[in-house]
């Protein structure tokens, strides 16, 4: 099956775009749990480059590598979460500027 | 192009015509159940009754929370109801008809990874539900909202692996392939406790009695869709119909043979076993008392879960051994 | 021609809605814009010949995962913050930190490919590729040892999530 269509490039630049989006809403935001959402983001970003990457190459191992980034975000996600509601219950908030105890 | 644009309007059609229907024989049905007529005076048999509902909520005025999230409010009922007819669109409703000189398969699309999308878009329909909850900005739609979406999401993955059953039969996931290879034999024989599975998992994904604990009149007011009124109201109840609707036809389609049968035209065998379907899902509501909410989640995941899986490793185990 | 269109929808409309995810105050808007990259991205991913990946994005993804975060997100009632990013020098860092990564990926892409007149060349695809059959293939044979590995670790995961956010009992 032919493939002519959209170049991979500008697939690769909507992924960097989000990752880079993803990039500034972890650096940026005060909410742990927004961070974690940036987290997913950048996570989706690298999964579109490297689909993009294996319909280039015209292997299945990219998509493969998709398969297993996505179930890793899912423990990821159910381990993350569960320890923001842990520190939810002590400290009441999650907002990051709270969460300072190794400070001296 | 065009063929797609006036298969989607004729489903589209046939839906919202037939659901003011389906409301009708449940009343009907449940009230001769409980002994009793029910509607009877709109309409010969009380056959207009569900039109004059919905006249009567088309007029309601249309409540909205203070502090409810007013976008979020809006979007809620919208996705529950796209999210049920988006469904439908892969489910083949009868063989091939030749229509001016072409052949139209009657299903809306044929997509290769059919029994994915009506798995995703199911799992989709939760946002709906847990949407509402929110938007309405009240504890009980919260706890029902949430209760009902944990109870969707947990029975979606023993819905899941027990058709994943039978498509270690078929060797296709497409919908349209599944019911063409049920020639000589349906699924219902050599899988019927994968069907027993997937009705139990679809009766409980649509919320319906007995698992309707979140959404019951008695318990939490009204659930999920307490706060909602006129059109709000009407369009979730219509996607309570479309998804038992879309349960059905899934069951249908896969355990059932489709629109296969003798004598009639494949699209009336479609609608009959539709029909018989719908009849079983307000039988059901007329006759079982509800599950308390750990009664249905313990059921979920302790005995429908495990005996999916045992399923599964039976027909793989059959089905390597076999060829 | 279509692909070109469609690649244009589903990309402006994944840019914009991670954007609004970014910059929103409202958490659970927040999340349904982080389900609208998803499914912009599923979209981008049927393009890309990857039926299956894109109907495991809706089904695990969108489906499952963004519910788990906005039950949390209900569940802690999480109000927007005050200030919406972090105050002071930190900000300013950040954004230029994050416009430098930008700069350096861009760089890495353009240079990477052909120019406009010849686009890097697409191989012809092996029919089924992207298919669930294609995917369990290579999944049980070459990638079988990830495949068991990955299993073993979200069984990790559930434990500890169970464990976590678990109320000790006093």
């Amino acid at each position: 099956m032919e493939t002519v269509g959209v170049p991979t490039q500008y697939y690769q630049l909507v992924a960097a775009l989000l990752f880079t989006i993803g990039l500034v809403g972890v650096l940026v935001r005060r909410s742990a749990l927004i961070i974690f959402m940036s987290i997913e983001l950048m996570l989706n970003a690298v999964n579109l480059s490297f689909v993009a990457f294996s319909r280039q190459h015209g292997q299945m191992d990219g998509q493969i590598f998709v398969f297993f980034v996505m179930a890793v975000a899912a423990a990821e996600a159910g381990v993350g979460l569960a320890i923001i509601l842990a520190v939810f219950r002590h400290k009441q908030s999650v907002s990051l500027q709270n969460m300072n105890l190794l400070k001296d | 192009m065009i063929e797609s644009a006036v298969k989607v309007l004729i489903v589209l059609g046939f839906v919202l015509i037939a659901v003011p229907f389906i409301v009708w024989m449940e009343r009907k049905v449940i009230g001769h159940m409980q002994d009793r007529i029910g509607p009877q005076r709109v309409g010969p048999f009380g056959l207009l009754q569900t039109i004059a509902d919905g006249i009567k909520l088309f007029f309601k005025e249309d409540l909205i929370p203070s502090q409810a999230d007013r976008v979020v409010f809006f979007l809620a009922p919208a996705l529950s109801v796209i999210t049920a007819f988006v469904a439908l669109s892969v489910v083949p409703f009868g063989d091939k008809v030749t229509v001016f000189g072409r052949e139209v398969p009657l299903h809306v699309a044929d997509v290769n990874v059919a029994i994915l999308w009506v798995l995703g878009t199911t799992s989709m329909g939760v946002y709906g539900i847990v949407l509402g909850g929110w938007a309405s900005n009240s504890k009980y739609p919260l706890l029902g909202g949430l209760r009902s979406s944990a109870q969707m999401i947990s029975y979606e993955l023993a819905q899941g692996i027990s058709l994943v059953s039978v498509i270690l039969m078929t060797g296709t996931l497409s919908l349209a392939g599944i019911v063409r290879q049920q020639e000589h034999l349906w699924f219902i024989v050599p899988q019927f406790f994968a069907f027993v599975i997937f009705l139990l998992c679809g009766i409980a994904e649509t919320n319906r009695a007995p698992f309707d604990l979140p959404e019951a009149e008695t318990e939490l007011v009204a659930g999920f869709h307490t706060e909602f009124s006129s059109m709000k109201f009407a369009l979730y109840f219509l996607a309570e119909y479309a998804n038992m609707m879309v349960v059905s036809a899934v069951a249908i389609s896969v355990f059932f043979g489709g629109w296969r049968g003798p004598f009639l035209p494949p699209v009336a065998w479609f609608l009959i076993k539709l029909s018989l379907f719908l009849f079983f899902f307000v039988w059901l509501r007329a006759t079982f008392p509800r599950l308390r909410y750990d009664q249905l989640m313990a059921f979920g995941w302790k005995v429908l879960l495990p005996a999916s899986l045992l399923n599964l490793a039976v027909t793989a185990v059959v089905v390597a051994l076999s060829g | 021609m279509g692909e070109a269109i469609l690649f244009t929808l589903f990309s402006v409309s994944a840019v914009v809605f991670s954007l609004g995810m970014v910059f929103r105050r409202n958490a659970v808007h927040c999340a349904l814009h982080l389900v609208g990259v998803l499914l912009s991205l599923s979209g981008m991913f049927v393009l890309l010949h990857a039926q299956f990946i894109a109907a495991i994005q809706i089904l695990v993804y969108a489906g499952a995962i963004m519910v788990l975060f906005l039950f949390v997100v209900m569940l802690l009632n999480v109000r927007g913050e005050t200030p919406l990013l972090t105050p002071g020098a930190a900000k300013g860092f950040g954004f230029l930190f994050a416009f430098i990564v930008f700069v350096e990926l861009l760089w890495v892409v353009v240079s990477q490919g052909g120019s406009e007149a010849e686009p890097a060349p697409v191989r012809v695809l092996p029919p089924g590729f992207g298919s669930p059959a294609e995917i369990g293939r290579i999944l049980y044979t070459t990638w079988l040892f990830p495949f068991e590995v990955t299993s073993i670790l979200l069984m990790i995961a559930v434990v500890g999530a169970v464990v976590l956010a678990k109320r000790k009992f006093a």
